[in-house]
């Protein structure tokens, strides 16, 4: 019954259209027909972009520029900063657990806790899992055989401008919070740390290598 | 970062009086007129100069949770158990139970392959429950705890502890955290180490968290004790945490402790406790 309704509708609504042509095509000559009252089928010749209003709902000068990113151009180390005789640089916090949703809500916690004290937090990433077997020794036989499979998760804060008078409140808070489990560390940041989280690849290395 | 200034400027007076002349110099005649008395009388007031160390043993288990923790505890996990999908093992053993429902029912076909060693998730299990029943945990409350020994470091675990010392200050037995005063020429965090090397030897390895203090207190002395050149003390505290060691438990046995917050109250006085519990960051 749907359908029959839906075809009816459409019969009608090609009925109207032609209808629709043959009234615009009468009033063209006359007037452009500037607001569509009723149905938008009524005005099919439709001068929008000359009419004043056209263009009245533009945004996207308005949102700041952004520049085209080609694939080889993203990954560029950002400048890691030294600090001064006052302040640290760039300092990686590195939460370490084998339960995943302790260290996320620990590492979330952390960003949280230097955005209240105005710490800058310039990343907050996490590194790939790392899964370690643990093999048994069988008590009748020498062979081993597998225990346990655990899954080793890292998240990283990585902060910088930390004053060296407010870094031993903020590492105390961090070390009284910790939760049980979860390994803590705080280091700086090195060029190394950045190079750890991309891919190698083998062909590109093979290939230089050949070169060289 | 008033607390720097006592360390910044020089111990001796006579550094002071021409930079203090230099200053003024630019001011106007009238106030000239002040500039000598105002410089005689700020020569004067000499402090002694202490780096004392806070050491803390941070606690080594979580406290318990209030029983509204636990309720609202209980209620996520629940939640979460509930809403959550199923992992490996559980599809696992609920396929082997469905196999295992499927041959009690038709006991005729494939009875070879039950009697093969295949380990079952719920083998598995059980073997896993035996393990844990076999694991004892430490206990909370220590032998220490129980005897109340503030001596040792084994009391409190889920709290930190600090270590006070009794000292002789004056003519008076004072219990005070450990405390070396300044020589020129070295950093305040340096006489803070010294205070730690020169009571435990070398037996206890502290980190310090940073170079700045966290606290300060300053008293002056009894007019009976106050010379020209000191008229009393200010003590800066340095923040360590302990991480290994711990006194020479031969030689003074009655001379220190270790204690929580809670009960410093007991042993330090009260205008030098208000300072000290400024810089204190547990419950």
């Amino acid at each position: 019954m749907r359908a029959a309704l839906g075809k009816v509708l459409c019969l009608g609504k090609e009925m109207f259209l032609k209808q629709a042509f043959a009234l615009s095509r009468v009033t063209a000559a006359r007037e452009s027909p500037t607001c569509a009252v009723g149905s938008t089928l009524l005005s099919c010749n439709r001068h929008y972009r000359s009419q004043p209003t056209h263009g009245i709902g533009r945004f996207r000068h308005l949102l700041p520029l952004e520049l085209s990113k080609r694939k080889r151009d993203r990954i560029r180390m950002k400048e890691i900063s030294a600090g001064s005789d006052h302040a640290y640089g760039d300092l990686n916090i590195q939460m370490t657990a084998y339960d995943m949703c302790l260290v996320e809500h620990f590492a979330q916690y952390v960003h949280k806790l230097c955005n209240r004290f105005s710490i800058r937090v310039i990343e907050s990433y996490a590194m790939p899992t790392k899964t370690t077997e643990v093999m048994v020794m069988q008590e009748q036989g020498s062979r081993l055989y597998p225990d346990a499979v655990l899954t080793t998760h890292q998240r990283v804060v990585q902060i910088s401008g930390l004053s060296s008078t407010f870094a031993p409140v903020l590492l105390e808070v961090i070390q009284s919070n910790q939760p049980e489990g979860v390994h803590l560390s705080v280091k700086e940041h090195t060029e190394a740390d950045f190079k750890v989280r991309l891919k190698a690849r083998p062909e590109l290395e093979e290939l230089m290598a050949q070169m060289s | 970062m008033a607390l720097w200034c006592g360390a910044l400027w020089p111990m001796g007076g006579k550094m002071a009086a021409p930079m203090q002349r230099a200053l003024c110099g630019a001011a106007v005649p009238w106030r000239w007129a002040l500039g000598p008395r105002w410089l005689a009388a700020a020569a004067a007031p000499r402090w002694r100069l202490v780096g004392a160390l806070c050491l803390q043993r941070p606690p080594s288990i979580t406290q318990a949770l209030s029983p509204e923790q636990e309720e609202m505890a209980q209620l996520v996990h629940q939640i979460e158990v509930e809403k959550s999908n199923f992992s490996d093992h559980e599809i696992r053993r609920l396929a082997e139970e469905e196999q295992l429902r499927k041959m009690k029912d038709n006991i005729q076909d494939e009875e070879a392959d039950s009697g093969q060693a295949i380990v079952l998730a719920q083998d598995l299990e059980d073997a896993w429950e035996q393990k844990f029943q076999q694991f004892k945990a430490g206990p909370r409350i220590t032998d220490a705890d129980k005897r109340n020994d503030r001596t040792s470091l084994n009391r409190k675990l889920d709290r930190n502890l600090m270590l006070l010392v009794k000292e002789k200050v004056g003519n008076q037995e004072l219990w005070l955290l450990p405390q070396a005063e300044w020589q020129a020429g070295e950093t305040l965090r340096s006489t803070a180490e010294r205070a730690l090397a020169t009571l435990s030897g070398n037996c206890i390895q502290a980190k310090f968290l940073g170079n700045a203090p966290c606290g300060l207190y300053k008293y002056k002395f009894p007019r009976a004790l106050r010379t020209e050149g000191s008229v009393g003390a200010k003590i800066f505290f340095f923040k360590a945490l302990l991480q290994s060691g711990d006194l020479p438990q031969a030689e003074r046995k009655e001379d220190y402790v270790w204690v929580s917050r809670g009960e410093l109250g007991d042993y330090l006085k009260p205008d030098y406790l208000t300072q000290v519990n400024r810089f204190l960051m547990d419950q």
